[in-house]
């Protein structure tokens, strides 16, 4: 699996998109928490994590969203995730991280949904 | 697809993975297919030849763990078949169709037992390969530890 990832922040208002490209593993971490620091996701109030279709999230992933979706409660921020494939759906569901954050269908349905 | 492009079969010589070669057979895997399934018995290590596989763990009865995707021609999975007790550690599912080679583990054990140069090379491999999931492995258990902190602190 790859271990780059490559995220890109926009800011829409109160709301910062993570445009995420790549698998995600724990070699994420470091990407995923430089992100979390950009001056337009920290503070900001609605956070969107957009994945790749293709992209796969292994373990190490999925404990790098939880500690994202730990420290987002922790500020209040709320998180939506789109771009998921239907595996990975179920697989988010089976490990609860959908009780953290609403996953939808496109990013769309997200901005329609968070704004 | 050729046995050399395997990471475990790495440095070995033209007559050396011919004589691999003639253990192995080709398996045609369709897509949901489990190919081996973890706590079995392993008889056999595997290359990718196309399609995607991925490799799953059992939490318990409701959660299976996505541990990695084989996606790579070249790509292998199932290598604890070389290690005691020759069971898989991990089930490994046909994400997408595909072929893959399968070399019997009988067959393999018994020529590095024969050819130690062989077997030094391909446990060389093995090793090096399991230190990088070893790895990974601290890694994942890091972040949850940080993770577990944090909430402690909260």
């Amino acid at each position: 699996m790859g271990d780059q990832n490559q995220i890109r922040v926009e800011n829409r208002g109160g709301l910062s998109i993570l445009d995420i490209t790549g698998d995600v593993t724990s070699a994420s971490e470091p990407f995923f928490s430089e992100a979390y620091k950009h001056p337009d996701v920290d503070g900001v109030g609605k956070i969107v994590l957009k994945f790749d279709e293709g992209a796969y999230i292994n373990s190490g992933g999925i404990a790098v969203l939880i500690q994202l979706l730990a420290e987002s409660r922790r500020t209040a921020q709320k998180v939506g995730i789109t771009g998921l494939s239907e595996h990975f759906k179920k697989i988010f569901h089976m490990v609860g991280i959908t009780r953290f954050a609403d996953i939808y269908a496109s990013m769309d349905e997200a901005l329609q949904a968070m704004e | 697809m050729k046995l050399g492009s395997g990471y475990l079969f790495r440095g070995l010589n033209g007559s050396q993975l011919e004589r691999l070669t003639a253990s192995t057979r080709n398996v045609d895997v369709d897509s949901g297919e489990v190919i081996c399934r973890e706590g079995e018995e392993a008889d056999a290590i595997y290359l990718l030849s196309s399609g995607a596989v991925e490799l799953v763990t059992m939490v318990n009865s409701h959660i299976e763990l996505p541990v990695s995707i084989v996606r790579e021609p070249g790509q292998m999975f199932g290598s604890s078949a070389l290690i005691e007790p020759h069971l898989y550690t991990l089930t490994a599912k046909c994400e997408s169709a595909g072929n893959i080679l399968a070399v019997d583990r009988h067959a393999l054990q018994e020529y590095m037992s024969e050819d130690h140069e062989v077997g030094l090379a391909i446990m060389t491999n093995l090793a090096t390969y399991l230190l990088s999931r070893l790895k990974e492995s601290r890694q994942e258990l890091k972040i949850h530890f940080k993770t577990l902190l944090r909430s402690f602190r909260a």
